[in-house]
């Protein structure tokens, strides 16, 4: 059990750490601290060699290497209810965020199966920004404090910004491909179904200069779907669900 | 950067008129919070007094962008008047602490443009403060907006539990401001520098 006192030394502690070594240590302490007994701090992608992204893991090895080989960063039940929500929840209240799948299922029993029992998951998401999380877990059987989750979302969210500001030093400042203003209104509007002439339509600009704007748009990201560009733009905050619904 | 103290000289000029028409379009349309509108168009409550100070970004064309309210803590403010219980001790108080409130985006923005005006009144607040001995902002903020002023890079600290208060998660908060932040904020890329030449016309 920690207090508040706690949660501000971690985050005292946190702003002055220089490598991801030390926040691993630091992390495992606190989680030890609060009664859990694994922790994952990520970004969801599956980067391994990583630009900018965060993933300091302590989780059972064997989880860890059926994740990493079955791609689960975006499946993962558990990370796809962190979608859907800021705050964090217990893993054991996930089917009040989604709807289970069989598989989905399959997936919880075997973190079981590896020795993860209930868990925590704070949500790290911020415009801009590829989704994160930093989950904190007990070992199967464990109980879950209650009392002690408002603590434990406030330390989530100081590591995973602690990870997060590591991650910037190891890397040039520049992340994913950027689209220029022009571009990103474009792509906005292919995420809407538009075709390129009903884009020049509504931009008030000609059809060639638009199939020209997508053009660059998807060669900036190196994928040549109109669908998929839609998709990697939403997916690093170019663009957002607020300006393909509106407002 | 644009800045005018107390509500009745800011309601005189029409880009902060229009910042209090912003805020009725964020807060009470969008965010549906229950505070008071005036003549239907202008968002103004007991805060918005004698002692507020307001931040406008503007575009080239002077249309409002972006705006923040700040309170003296000496004073009755947010977080000392209506939700003291968020912070475990006393709401800090003090000549060098400001409130931060009312931290709006224009609605008609793009995600992107929102980025980069959010980015530029962020860094105003924080030239405000350097150039006022400010030492420290305090504020509530809801948590998805709190995770984002966390990742600013700044120096920010809970001051409390996050509670939950009619389905909103909610955290009070204190950032400190000194020498450093300028690059703390320029390391996070958040930092955009705020003309001088924009401090002068504003005065």
């Amino acid at each position: 059990m920690i207090g508040l006192g706690q949660v501000q030394d971690f985050c005292a502690v946190a702003e002055t750490i220089k490598d991801s070594r030390a926040l691993a240590s630091l992390m495992a302490e606190i989680t030890h601290e609060m009664g859990f007994r694994y922790f994952a701090l990520v970004h969801h992608i599956d980067l391994k060699p990583a630009a900018s992204s965060v993933h300091i893991v302590d989780y059972p090895p064997e989880w860890v290497e059926r994740f990493q080989a079955r791609r689960l960063y975006a499946s993962d039940p558990i990370h796809r209810a962190s979608h859907r929500t800021n705050i964090g929840f217990a893993w054991s209240a996930v089917q009040s965020l989604i709807t289970l799948s069989a598989a989905d299922r399959s997936i919880l029993a075997e973190a079981h199966d590896a020795g993860l029992g209930d868990g925590f998951t704070v949500p790290a998401h911020i415009p801009g920004e590829v989704n994160g999380s930093c989950s904190f877990a007990m070992g199967s059987g464990d109980v879950l404090d209650q009392r002690q989750l408002p603590l434990v979302q406030l330390i989530g969210s100081f590591a995973f910004e602690a990870a997060r500001r590591l991650s910037r030093q190891t890397q040039a400042p520049c992340h994913g491909p950027s689209l220029t203003e022009r571009q990103a209104e474009c792509v906005a509007l292919v995420a809407r179904g538009k075709t390129d002439w009903e884009i020049s339509q509504i931009l008030g600009i000609g059809q060639e200069t638009v199939i020209q704007h997508v053009k660059d748009a998807r060669d900036r990201y190196g994928v040549t779907k109109r669908t998929l560009l839609a998709i990697r733009a939403l997916f690093d905050g170019q663009i957002s669900f607020a300006d393909v619904f509106g407002r | 950067m644009h800045i005018a103290t107390g509500a009745a000289r800011a309601m005189e000029n029409r880009l902060f008129r229009s910042m209090f028409e912003e805020r009725k379009r964020v807060f009470v349309d969008l965010l549906r919070w229950d505070v008071p509108v005036l003549a239907g168009r202008y968002e103004i409550d007991q805060f918005d007094n004698g002692s507020a100070v307001y931040i406008v970004i503007a575009d080239a064309e002077g249309e409002h962008l972006a705006s923040a309210r700040l309170l003296p803590t000496t004073g009755d403010h947010i977080l000392g008047t209506i939700f003291p219980e968020l912070c475990e001790q006393a709401p800090p108080r003090g000549g060098a602490i400001l409130e931060i409130t009312r931290f709006c985006l224009a609605r008609r923005l793009r995600a992107r443009e929102r980025l980069e005006v959010r980015n530029r009144l962020v860094s105003a607040l924080v030239e405000y403060a350097l150039r006022n001995r400010i030492q420290s902002y305090t504020g509530v903020a809801e948590w998805p907006w709190f995770q984002q002023i966390l990742s600013f890079g700044w120096a920010c600290r809970p001051l409390g539990l996050p509670g939950s208060t009619s389905g909103r998660c909610l955290v009070a908060l204190q950032i400190d401001i000194d020498g450093r932040t300028r690059e703390q904020l320029q390391a996070s890329g958040i930092w955009c520098p705020v003309g001088l030449a924009e401090f002068a016309k504003a005065a």
